[in-house]
């Protein structure tokens, strides 16, 4: 027997649980890059990785308090926008594109090299203490004590994590709203649609494409920081490119330069990857497949739900390129 | 603004009105009150020649148009003096103000603005936000006061109101918030230049305005161009159709392989023998030999 609200429950769990806070907020940073300004930015990882260890080594190795190695992260990922920017914005966007993508597996791969584990713990993970941030959890923990209904439950401190974390989605959103919607965000749009226009009319496309750059990196930065309050701790494992690539679906799924587009988009990623996951297990548990099939499904159910996945992206720029949200004759002009 | 707004532009004498009637008709003549001056401009793509310009100065306040066959170095002489390429050397002033090697967009905030030959519709923006877009000094575009609206709405809507005057005198007023990229070739044409007039332009520089604009709205954009140049604001343009050029503008500008081989006002120009040399081709040598081919 299938069991459909299972499969539901794992599915939301997924959907709003830390993990789609982490990829939320990478989106809404990789919206002001892309989708606001016209970015190419594939290093969106380089920005988490930095927000992580940024907060992980300042506390880990230096024994900082996490007060002061959260704006740490944030402040390093400022500073990666900033170095990445002043050589490369100028570039076209293709060269933009991979200069980003090489700086963010450079910084990999220096923090996982063995050359760096007194630093950063090198190829093994770094772990911190993270007590300061779950000492103010409100909520009971206990290892009986759930919240939520069937497998739709977090534990107390889990729901300490996504609490905290839908609320700076929440902020993060909120401001990103507030200057899309100014002069300010004009002028990133023109950028993204002609640049040469905006320069024409007096705009200096550099400045605002460093303040984006800056801007919607601090903000991937943030997604860093909470997944490594999240883990306590951070692995070079968790930054590889695909990261960046799982931004970008959700970003297009739920509508790129929307301001909810983002936000929708990784609760939707999160949800589909789950529920195909957790539906396949159950096919597998159930017996229902013919033996070799479901022998060779084992253990790599998780391949194949990011495979599907990657189908409904494609179903989706093929029937909704727009996004969820996004507006389709907008998506659909011609760009002569 | 319409003609008949100005009942007094026949009332004074010609030579009055226009100091630049009484220039000498010579490439490189100096101008009663230029506005901007070009001293040895020149640039090259690699062996070729593509703007080669000893002197030339554009006086204040009257249509100059600029002439010349297919890749003569207009359009690169547009891009080097506003900023958009990088000239091999020379130097030009704009108001008095020594401007080479200044980058595009400060160019543009010092009041001399440009239009391009292929239009530059923000295609995924509204016509009113392309508009909006022109307008100079805005406080909402510095990103320390764009979180506050009430910081910059009162401009806004001053600019709103302006945008909605210029769409109106451009016929755009109809297609106000839909996507620039709805619009017509030529509507996209009034638009870019209805646009670069939301920046207070005090030169503007139009690269081909009337290509691909129909008879009828060409007809009102060239009256548009003549009471601009009534208000003050200097214009260049380049343009091909000589009718267009003897219809509005003070003075001609020929330039052919990188060079101004002639000036004078339209009458004296386009009749003169090197102008059709260049446009036609000089004796045993064909026009498609005198230069880069340019886009158009």
């Amino acid at each position: 027997m299938m069991e459909f609200d299972v499969i539901f429950g794992n599915a939301a769990r997924a959907a709003f649980g830390p993990e789609a806070v982490i990829l939320a907020l990478a989106a809404i940073g990789l919206n002001v890059h892309f989708g606001y300004t016209g970015l190419l930015n594939f290093g969106q990882v380089g920005f988490m990785l930095l927000g992580a260890y940024g907060t992980s080594v300042s506390v880990a190795t230096f024994g900082w308090s996490l007060w002061v190695g959260i704006p740490v992260g944030l402040a390093l990922s400022a500073v990666l926008a900033l170095a990445l920017g002043i050589p490369t914005l100028r570039l076209q966007a293709v060269l933009f594109a991979i200069a980003t993508i090489a700086a963010a597996e450079i910084l990999r791969l220096i923090i996982g090299s063995t050359d760096a584990i007194e630093l950063t713990g090198g190829p093994l993970s770094i772990s911190f203490d993270a007590s300061a941030f779950y000492d103010l959890n409100p909520y009971a923990e206990g290892p009986q004590v759930r919240y939520g209904a069937g497998t739709f439950a977090f534990t107390g401190q889990q729901l300490w994590v996504i609490t905290v974390g839908w609320t700076l989605v929440a902020l993060a959103g909120l401001a990103v709203f507030l200057i899309v919607r100014s002069p300010w965000g004009r002028v990133l749009k023109s950028i993204r649609e002609d640049e040469n226009a905006a320069r024409s009319l007096g705009k200096n496309v550099f400045a605002y494409r460093m303040q984006a750059l800056v801007i919607g990196g601090v903000i991937a930065g943030l997604a860093g920081v909470v997944d490594a309050i999240k883990t306590s701790g951070a692995d070079p494992n968790g930054f590889r490119p695909q990261v960046t690539f799982f931004t970008y679906t959700a970003l297009l799924l739920g509508g790129s330069a929307t301001c909810t587009g983002p936000v929708l988009g990784a609760i939707l990623f999160w949800f589909l990857r789950e529920w195909i996951e957790s539906f396949l297990r159950q096919l597998a548990a159930e017996a229902w497949l013919p033996q070799p099939i479901s022998d060779s499904l084992s253990g790599s159910e998780g391949v194949i739900s990011v495979g599907v996945v990657g189908l409904a992206l494609i179903m989706l720029v093929l029937f909704r390129p727009q996004g969820i949200v996004g507006n389709r004759t907008e998506m659909l002009i011609d760009d002569g | 603004m319409t003609v008949d707004e100005y009942p007094d532009a026949d009332a004074a004498t010609v030579e009055e009105v226009e100091p630049i009637l009484r220039v000498r008709s010579e490439p490189g003549v100096s101008k009663p009150d230029p506005i901007l001056t070009v001293e040895g401009v020149r640039r090259t793509f690699g062996g070729l020649v593509a703007v080669d310009i000893d002197h030339l100065e554009v006086q204040r306040g009257v249509v100059t148009a600029l002439i010349g066959p297919n890749g003569a170095g207009k359009t690169t002489l547009f891009n080097l003096l506003s900023g958009f390429e990088r000239a091999d050397r020379g130097r030009w002033a704009f108001a008095g103000r020594l401007v080479s090697g200044m980058s595009a967009d400060r160019l543009a905030r010092q009041g001399m603005v440009r239009t391009f030959q292929l239009t530059k519709s923000l295609a995924r923006l509204p016509v009113i936000e392309n508009m909006l877009l022109g307008a100079p000094d805005q406080m909402g575009e510095r990103l320390r006061i764009a979180p506050f609206r009430s910081r910059w709405r009162d401009q806004e809507r001053d600019n709103t109101e302006r945008a909605g005057q210029l769409l109106e005198q451009f016929n755009l007023m109809h297609m106000r918030d839909e996507l620039a990229g709805t619009l017509s070739g030529g509507q996209r044409k009034l638009l870019e230049v209805a646009r670069a007039l939301m920046a207070e332009p005090r030169l503007i520089m139009l690269d081909e305005p009337m290509a691909g604009v129909n008879p009828a709205l060409a007809q009102s954009l060239m009256q548009h161009i003549s009471l601009l140049a009534m208000s003050g604001v200097s214009v260049v343009f380049i343009e091909h159709d000589m009718n267009v050029v003897a219809g509005i503008s003070d003075w001609v500008v020929v330039l052919a392989e990188g060079r101004v081989i002639a000036e004078g006002p339209p009458w004296n120009v386009i009749h003169n023998d090197l102008v059709i040399d260049a446009y036609l081709g000089r004796s045993g040598r064909p026009a498609e030999s005198t230069g880069r081919e340019e886009s158009s």
